[in-house]
C-alpha cells in the first residue's frame, strides 16, 4: 500500500483516512455476554436472599406494620435490585445466540485469513 | 417538564416486561460492539473496557423503559454511549487516573490489523494515535465516536450533550489540530 493510499497525500496528511484506519471498531470478547449474565444473576440472587431473610425475620406485629406504606422502603429497594437483575433471562438468550453466532464469526475470520 | 417516573422493569406487568426484555436484548446485541469499542478507546485496556461495558448495560437496563418512552423513536445509541461516557468520566475521577495504556500503545493497533498493514502502516497509525491521545478529552471522544463507532454529528451531539452546531465545530477543530500537529512532525 502506498503512502498516498494510506494517508499521506501530496504535502499533507489525510487525517480522516488515518483515523478510519486506526480507530476501527473492536469486537468484544465472547466471554463478556456470559459475564454480564453472571452479574445479573448474582444481583438477582442477592435481592432474593435479602427479601427471603427479611420475610423470615418478620414477627406478627411487623407483618401488621407492613400494611403501612411508610414501611415499604426495604422490600422496594430489594425488588429494585432484582428488577435490574431480572434481565438474566434476557441474557441467557443472548448467550445462546452468541454461541450460535460465534460459529459464523469464526467462519468469517477464516475467510479473512485465507489468501 | 416534570420528571417522568423511572419504572423498574420488575414493576411492569409480565407481557410488558417480556416486550421490554426483548427490546433490550435487541439493543444489547446491536450495540455491544459500539459500547465496548468506545470503552476500550477511552480506558485503553481490555479489562477495564469489559468492566465499563458491563456497568453501562446494567445501568441501561435499569433505565431502559424510561429511555424508550422519552426517545420518541430516535435511536438509543447516543443514550447508551452517553452512559458509557459518564461512567468513564467517573472512572477517572474516582481513581484519579488516566488510561493505564495510552492509545498510542494500545493493543488494538496490532490486533485489529493484518500483518501487511502492520508492516506498512504501523508507524503512521502509531503517530495518529499518539496525537489523538494528546487532544483534549472532548475532541478525542468526538473523534472516537465518529471514526470507531461511525456516529454522525447529530448522534455525537446527543451523546456529548451538545448542540449539533457545536459538535460540528468540535470535530472540525479536532481534525484540523491533528492535521497541523502531524504536519509539524514532518
Amino acid at each position: 500500500m502506498s503512502e498516498a493510499n494510506r494517508g499521506f497525500a501530496g504535502s499533507s496528511w489525510n487525517v480522516e483516512h488515518l483515523l478510519s484506519d486506526a480507530l476501527r471498531p473492536i469486537e468484544p470478547p465472547e466471554r463478556l455476554s456470559g459475564r454480564f449474565e453472571d452479574t445479573l444473576a448474582a444481583v438477582t440472587q442477592a435481592a432474593a436472599e435479602e427479601l427471603s431473610d427479611w420475610a423470615e425475620e418478620l414477627s406478627e406485629s411487623e407483618l401488621r406494620a407492613l400494611r403501612d406504606p411508610r414501611n415499604w422502603v426495604r422490600p422496594v429497594v430489594a425488588m429494585g435490585a432484582g428488577g435490574a437483575a431480572a434481565g438474566a433471562l434476557v441474557v441467557l438468550e443472548l448467550r445462546r445466540r452468541g454461541r450460535r453466532e460465534a460459529k459464523v464469526g469464526l467462519r468469517s475470520l477464516a475467510d479473512r485469513i485465507r489468501p | 417538564m416534570p420528571e417522568k417516573e423511572n419504572v423498574e422493569p420488575s414493576s411492569l406487568d409480565p407481557e410488558a416486561k417480556a416486550e421490554l426484555d426483548r427490546a433490550f436484548e435487541d439493543l444489547y446485541r446491536t450495540h455491544l460492539r459500539d459500547v465496548y469499542s468506545y470503552a476500550y478507546y477511552r480506558v485503553g485496556n481490555q479489562h477495564d473496557a469489559e468492566d465499563l461495558t458491563e456497568q453501562a448495560f446494567l445501568q441501561a437496563y435499569r433505565h431502559f423503559d424510561r429511555a424508550r418512552r422519552e426517545s420518541d423513536g430516535r435511536p438509543l445509541r447516543p443514550w447508551l454511549i452517553r452512559i458509557a461516557h459518564n461512567l468513564a468520566s467517573n472512572y477517572y475521577r474516582d481513581r484519579s487516573r488516566r488510561p493505564q495504556t495510552s492509545l498510542e500503545t494500545a493493543d488494538p493497533i496490532v490486533a485489529r490489523h493484518g500483518t501487511e498493514a502492520i508492516a506498512e502502516g504501523r508507524e503512521e497509525l502509531r503517530q495518529v494515535m499518539a496525537h489523538l491521545d494528546r487532544l483534549s478529552d472532548d475532541r478525542r471522544e468526538a473523534l472516537i465516536m465518529r471514526f470507531a463507532l461511525g456516529m454522525d454529528n447529530r448522534e455525537i451531539a446527543r451523546a456529548l450533550g451538545r448542540s449539533d452546531g457545536a459538535t460540528k465545530v468540535l470535530i472540525h477543530r479536532a481534525i484540523k489540530q491533528l492535521q497541523e500537529e502531524m504536519g509539524d512532525d514532518e
